[in-house]
């Protein structure tokens, strides 16, 4: 863990050395993001609800997608950029030295641009809070705190998997968007407004309706049991055969050679 | 048993088949041909603690699968290697801790900051103890005459500078055995000969196993003393630097001028060839000396001027080549 901190401190350090560019991209990515909210704040002039949700309702859970998916392109950039470190090489690198190798891809590299998105996405997060009359209690704000982590998670599962097709080849990458850039898009709406296929496909292939889908509905009050407010931890599990994956790709690596 | 032994390791590629034309290009995205390509060929060797072995080859021999193989980074398909008691690609972690890999071509450095912040990351990386930490990057500052750049970001640093540091970093955790990939390649003269007496000294004093690879042979034949040829992934020399040459250095080449004609039919002259001003003569050493020559020489014609010149291990290398077709 020590590890990780200083080498994001040192990635900081590295980014810092170009500050012009540093800032200049950190507004940037204010303004690029700040595009995609006017997209839905226009949808709902139109609509004003979508399947029963309303434009509130749909900003919390986009802020929250939001921020699991910039939380790991800041913290997880490593695994992001994965094609990157072995078109390069500097993957034998790594095998060359006495650490758990998913740490050092993560301390690999870093992008602290990208934290604009995630004070963004706070702010959308708190704004849509504000407006939404939620009854709050202990339990509410633990399943709100939860997920805010799942979503971390479940990125984090989805780039390692991402990652693990370099493994295979490195040409065709777009083929991970998909499941990156692309779920992303779809998650970013509460999952119930798409048809059945969507919402089995994103409840037990990528369990992106744990995340921001049952939790939403108990935290708006739709669904009453307190376990779909705890859904969010199911996220975890999946988080253990995307790290096997991981692993078999690694090991084929090493078998196969780039 | 030895420190490093290696036992039959074969490894074999398989590479898709790419022809060129657009037809051609369709044919192989429906069904793909594979070529296997073998880059190690049953190799075998034994290396003692404290050797430098050169591990020479011309390009695409599998020189760096071997060193892959043997740092842990590639598993072979058959064959067994025990380092230090232990086989690389099995014990990782544990194995990593013993070596050094230095790439020339590759940098481990941090390019936008200086050496010192990558030589602290490493410290972590292996976890090296405060005041061994500290000793150790003292020696090597001190060894590899670092002080004035080492606080430098290193994309500011020339290849020769960059080098250093780049080997610094492979030795912070002490290894024992010390794999140099190409480490003066682009180099000037000095860095050259400040590389070279740093790794001599090394090995001499910390009794570092060092496996080197390098297409400069005078790298080569300045710090090894043994040497291992593979080619087409065979190995097919091993031994010492001395039996190489004598096996092969009998040619010598002896460039006359002199303006007089020269008609000499002698055995041991394997070559008589007009020059400019005057003759060369390539001359096996072993059937008809030198002196032997020169006597014969001077009975005959006026020699102006005489150079004789060995052969260096570059052309023996060709030659090794040349016998064995690769």
């Amino acid at each position: 863990m020590k590890l990780y901190f200083k080498s994001l401190g040192m990635h900081l350090k590295a980014e810092l050395e170009y500050r012009v560019n540093f800032i200049l991209s950190f507004l940037s990515q204010i303004l690029i993001f700040f595009t995609s909210y006017f997209v839905i704040i226009a949808l709902f002039t139109k609509f004003d609800n979508i399947k029963g949700f309303t434009m509130y309702e749909v900003l919390l859970c986009f802020s929250i997608i939001q921020f699991g998916f910039a939380f790991n392109e800041v913290f997880a950039r490593g695994i992001d950029r994965f094609d990157k470190l072995i078109i390069k090489g500097d993957f034998d690198r790594l095998l060359l030295r006495p650490k758990s190798i998913i740490l050092q891809v993560l301390c690999s590299d870093s992008d602290f641009v990208k934290t604009a998105r995630i004070i963004q996405a706070i702010i959308v997060l708190i704004i849509a809070i504000m407006n939404l009359s939620i009854h709050w209690n202990i339990m509410k704000v633990i399943t709100l705190i939860l997920m805010l982590i799942s979503a971390c998670v479940i990125f984090f599962g989805i780039f390692l998997v991402a990652a693990s097709y370099c493994f295979y080849t490195v040409q065709g990458l777009e083929v991970r968007n998909v499941f990156t850039d692309g779920g992303k898009h779809m998650a970013q709406y509460p999952i119930g407004v798409f048809s059945k296929g969507f919402v089995v496909f994103f409840t037990f292939i990528i369990p992106y309706a744990f995340v921001n889908y049952y939790p939403l509905l108990y935290l708006l009050g739709k669904l009453d049991s307190p376990i779909y407010g705890l859904s969010p931890l199911l996220v975890i599990i999946y988080l253990i055969p995307c790290i096997i994956i991981f692993y078999m790709g690694m090991k084929r690596y090493s078998s196969v050679g780039s | 048993m030895s420190f490093i032994e290696v036992k039959q390791i074969s490894k074999t590629f398989r590479v898709a088949k790419k022809k060129s034309g657009l037809k051609e290009a369709f044919k192989s995205f429906i069904k793909r041909e594979y070529l296997d390509v073998v880059a190690v060929d049953d190799i075998s060797f034994s290396i003692e603690k404290g050797e430098i072995v050169g591990y020479i080859g011309p390009n695409g021999a599998g020189k760096s699968t071997t060193i892959k193989i043997l740092s842990g980074i590639l598993n072979p398909d058959s064959g067994e290697c025990k380092i230090a008691g232990m086989t690389p690609w099995k014990e990782r972690v544990k194995y990593v801790k013993k070596i050094g890999v230095v790439f020339g071509q590759k940098s481990q450095l941090w390019w936008d900051i200086p050496a010192e912040d990558t030589f602290d990351l490493l410290k972590d990386i292996y976890d090296i103890p405060e005041e061994e930490y500290q000793a150790t990057k003292k020696d090597l500052i001190k060894r590899l005459n670092l002080e004035d750049i080492i606080n430098i970001p290193v994309r500011q640093l020339s290849l020769g500078q960059r080098m250093r540091c780049e080997i610094a970093a492979s030795l912070l955790h002490n290894p024992e055995i010390l794999f140099l990939d190409e480490p003066t390649i682009g180099l000037d003269a000095v860095s050259k000969q400040l590389v070279r007496d740093f790794i001599k000294k090394l090995n001499k004093e910390k009794k570092t196993t060092i496996i080197l690879t390098s297409h400069d042979m005078s790298d080569i034949t300045t710090l090894a003393k043994r040497i291992i040829l593979i080619g087409k992934g065979k190995v097919l020399y091993d031994g010492s630097l001395k039996k190489l040459r004598d096996k092969y250095d009998t040619e010598t080449h002896v460039n006359i001028r002199t303006k007089d004609k020269l008609s000499i039919r002698k055995k041991g002259i394997t070559s008589k060839n007009k020059t400019r001003d005057g003759y060369e003569l390539v001359v096996n050493t072993k059937i008809l000396s030198i002196s032997e020559l020169l006597m014969n020489l001077s009975k005959k014609i006026l020699i102006d001027d005489i150079d004789i010149e060995q052969d260096t291990i570059d052309h023996i290398i060709v030659k090794l080549y040349e016998d064995y077709k690769i």
